[in-house]
């Protein structure tokens, strides 16, 4: 058992520290995955969507060198 | 205003490879790729419009689709869940396709709009870039993303311990 008050002040602080490290590495985490995003079953519409634009000519290749 | 064309890609060159390599010809196009954007003011927009002609050079290989700002409207119209993700790039892994369809695996999407600065869109749309070129000829590249990703986490969690200053796109 700690037995100065100032032991507890510092495993309070560590346990802020940790806490804080959890919340931020989980925090990035999520915002990568939100802009990097794999594309599985649940995106099946979408990617039809954009393949039938592509097979019913639709789209085609892009030659241009700018979007504007 | 979008200009479209039918003249076919340039087939591409030997690439810097990583991972396991496909057994496929070097110019059959591996993915599709297609930018929507429907029109938000954005600095990400700024950056994709700035940079575009250097990612198509980067990626001579496969096909790149834009979509007109109308048919992005439209096309984000039926596909709400991308309201607010634009300019996204999503690409489609011809391979995964073509073994499993849209079931599982098929690509991956970078939703530019997500990002709040100009400098945090451009080492996104660089980091992209490098991933395309780099895994063009990839065997397992789901596994390879998922890697990526969770190499890209422990960076981060190493860079919070050290506090450097945080250089990923998700920061």
């Amino acid at each position: 058992m700690p037995e100065r008050w100032t032991d507890y002040l510092t495993i309070f602080m560590s346990a802020l520290a940790v806490g804080y490290m959890v919340y931020e590495i989980d925090r990035r985490r999520r915002k990568l995955h939100e802009v990097f995003d794999v594309l599985g079953g649940q995106d099946a519409e979408v990617t039809e969507g954009l393949a039938s634009m592509v097979e019913n000519g639709e789209l085609r290749p892009y030659t241009g060198a700018t979007v504007a | 205003m979008l200009q479209q064309s039918g003249v076919a890609e340039p087939p591409s060159h030997a690439e810097q490879l990583t991972g396991p390599i496909a057994e496929e010809p070097l110019d059959a196009p591996r993915f599709q790729i297609f930018v929507i954007d429907a029109g938000w003011h954005s600095p990400a927009r700024k950056v994709l419009h700035e940079n575009f002609a250097m990612l198509r050079s980067l990626q001579t290989g496969d096909p790149i689709y834009v979509l007109s700002s109308e048919k992005s409207l439209e096309f984000t119209r039926r596909h709400p869940s991308l309201i607010g993700k634009g300019p996204v790039i999503a690409v489609h892994d011809l391979n995964a396709l073509r073994e499993a369809g849209t079931g599982g695996f098929h690509g991956f999407r970078l939703c530019l709009g997500l990002l709040r600065s100009e400098d945090q869109a451009l080492l996104a749309l660089q980091l992209f870039a490098r991933f395309l070129a780099t895994h063009r000829r990839s065997v397992d590249l789901e596994a390879e993303i998922r890697r990526n990703l969770r190499r890209e986490g422990i960076v981060g969690a190493i860079e919070i311990i050290l506090h450097h200053e945080p250089r990923e796109i998700g920061a």
